[in-house]
């Protein structure tokens, strides 16, 4: 009798599940039962890396108010406030008006009357008492001018020094160096950031390298008849690069919430001159820190254990 | 038939020492097969050179077609799941039951096989080894004949075309010993080539089955079945 070949409808499906569920077991369930069945032994390495991943998100929230800081000083430095002379004929002011616009070095000029002035000081930490404890204004009128590169600001205000507009006393806002000295102690900062930064991460790193590795030593007996009866070597490493990522995270979650909460109480406790102390930082910002904060604890933790499965493991 | 097994002038050193030197030899499909010889002859060595766990310094291991000499780390999984182990320490998982511990071996090498196929399957390899009761119990609860049966049944549950085999008796009583034995001679009834690595005089002696002896990392002798009793002068008279 002649066999019948009978083609039967392949279970893809079926067997997608299967390697799915299988996967989920030996690399995820099974990282999470021995990640918690080793606590004992990822809690410095956790701690220690919730602490260090802390401090960069300050860090790095701190580096963004700096950087904001500079910015803000940058746009100042370049903004120079022309005062001009008590009772000075508004012609002569013109003039001055019209010879700073024309002048290819200037992007533009504001007139600011007395009025403006004082309420533009009212808005600045510590010059309100200064404004009430004087008999009136003490504030002149100015123009403003923007230059357009904060290299020509020394020339445009030994143009107007001497104009006869000019308040002989206190003729200009320009203080020669004040914004090189500002920026030299800024890129001070951010050098010193970046090293200390470079530094927890190191250290980061290399605590969860040796929780790992510990971890390696402690079930080297399963590794290796994991390995005999012929695991894949994704299988056999998968669990610890998933170990290091749970312990990444956790800290970066942690972090990241502490980050976050201590941003966001200081916004509320100085909300008055917290944007002028920490520019730019609001409660977005804080979110988008602890996110980066809790990335990075994730990139750490897995990264630093691949190092580590790849160093140990082979041997 | 094409070999299971071919050794071709293999050397393996351990820095100025030859463990293995120019050994050559082939196995057949169920053929059973002894490797005896004195503490350091090389055995352990040549069973690790199968199981691609260290490299030959110098020659040819072919393993049911694969070049396990040329093998990268990262395929060595492949050539482990033709090779079933028994080792005499069992190395079973303390943590996973018998049935768990044979399951896993089928579903590292198959990811694509179910929960309940690798249960049912696990349960049979137990049952072929007269452990169908105790799929339940974990390796603590369990003699060492017991274990050493469950780390058989882990061993063949994929269908291993080779079964090599590290001192499997020596941590069993004799009786225990020649259960064991029973088992390894029926696995190499259903085709599968069984290779042992023995100190087990009597039991060498007794079972008249293919006996290579290796001495300072040579093949000093290779003695087909059925000449490998006291007697076994006889065939060279």
């Amino acid at each position: 009798m002649a066999g019948v070949v009978v083609k039967g409808h392949f279970p893809r499906r079926r067997i997608v599940q299967i390697v799915v569920a299988n996967v989920t077991r030996y690399l995820f369930r099974g990282a999470a039962r021995n990640w918690l069945r080793n606590i004992g032994s990822t809690a410095p390495a956790l701690s220690s890396m919730t602490l260090l991943l802390l401090l960069s998100g300050l860090v790095g929230m701190v580096g963004f108010a700096l950087h904001n800081l500079e910015q803000a000083q940058a746009a100042q430095a370049s903004l120079i406030h022309v005062y001009l002379r008590d009772g000075v004929p508004s012609t002569d002011v013109n003039a001055l008006w019209d010879r700073l616009a024309k002048d290819p070095r200037v992007a533009s000029v504001t007139y600011v009357t007395q009025a403006e002035a004082l309420a533009r000081a009212q808005r600045i930490p510590g010059l309100p008492q200064l404004a009430a404890a004087s008999n009136g204004n003490p504030f002149p009128a100015s123009l403003d001018v923007q230059v357009k590169s904060i290299d020509d600001a020394a020339a445009i205000d030994s143009l107007v020094r001497t104009d006869i507009a000019v308040d002989a006393q206190n003729p200009t806002s320009y203080d020669q160096g004040a914004y090189q000295r500002i920026q030299a102690v800024l890129f001070g900062l951010a050098v010193a950031g970046s090293a200390f930064l470079l530094l927890l991460g190191f250290v980061a790193v290399t605590v969860t390298m040796n929780s790992i590795r510990a971890a390696i030593h402690a079930r080297r007996d399963e590794v290796t008849i994991m390995q005999l009866v012929g695991a894949p070597r994704w299988m056999v490493r998968g669990p610890f690069v998933v170990e290091g990522a749970i312990t990444g995270a956790l800290s970066g979650a942690l972090a990241g919430l502490v980050t976050f909460g201590l941003a966001v109480a200081a916004m509320t406790a100085g909300a008055a001159s917290f944007t002028q102390f920490a520019p730019g930082i609001t409660v977005t910002v804080a979110a988008i820190a602890s996110a980066i904060v809790f990335a990075t604890g994730l990139g750490l933790g897995s990264g630093s254990s691949l190092i580590s499965v790849r160093r140990h493991l082979e041997s | 038939m094409r070999p299971i097994l071919e050794f071709t002038a293999v050397t393996r050193a351990y820095g100025p020492r030859l463990a293995l030197d120019d050994v050559n030899l082939v196995l057949e499909p169920g053929e059973l097969t002894f490797l005896v010889g004195p503490s350091g002859a090389g055995k352990t060595t040549l069973l690790k050179l199968i199981n691609r766990e260290i490299r030959p310094t110098s020659g040819e291991i072919w393993v049911d077609g694969i070049a396990a000499h040329t093998l990268k780390a990262s395929r060595v999984s492949q050539l482990r799941r033709h090779v079933g182990v028994v080792f005499q320490d069992f190395k079973l998982l303390p943590r996973l039951t018998a049935k768990e511990n044979v399951a896993l071996a089928l579903q590292v090498g198959d990811l694509s096989i179910s929960d309940d196929e690798a249960s049912e399957r696990a349960m049979d390899a137990l049952e072929a080894v007269g452990l169908g009761e105790r799929g339940a119990s974990f390796p603590h609860e369990l003699s060492g004949g017991q274990q050493q049966r469950v780390a058989v049944a882990r061993a063949v549950v994929g269908q291993p075309r080779l079964l090599i085999a590290d001192e499997p008796t020596g941590n069993l009583d004799l009786e225990t010993s020649w259960q064991m034995m029973d088992l390894f001679a029926d696995i190499a009834t259903f085709g599968t080539a069984v290779l042992i690595a023995t100190h087990n005089v009597e039991i060498v002696t007794r079972l008249q089955r293919r006996v290579m002896t290796l001495v300072q990392g040579r093949l000093v002798r290779d003695q087909p079945a059925g000449r490998t009793g006291r007697m076994a002068w006889l065939a060279s008279s």
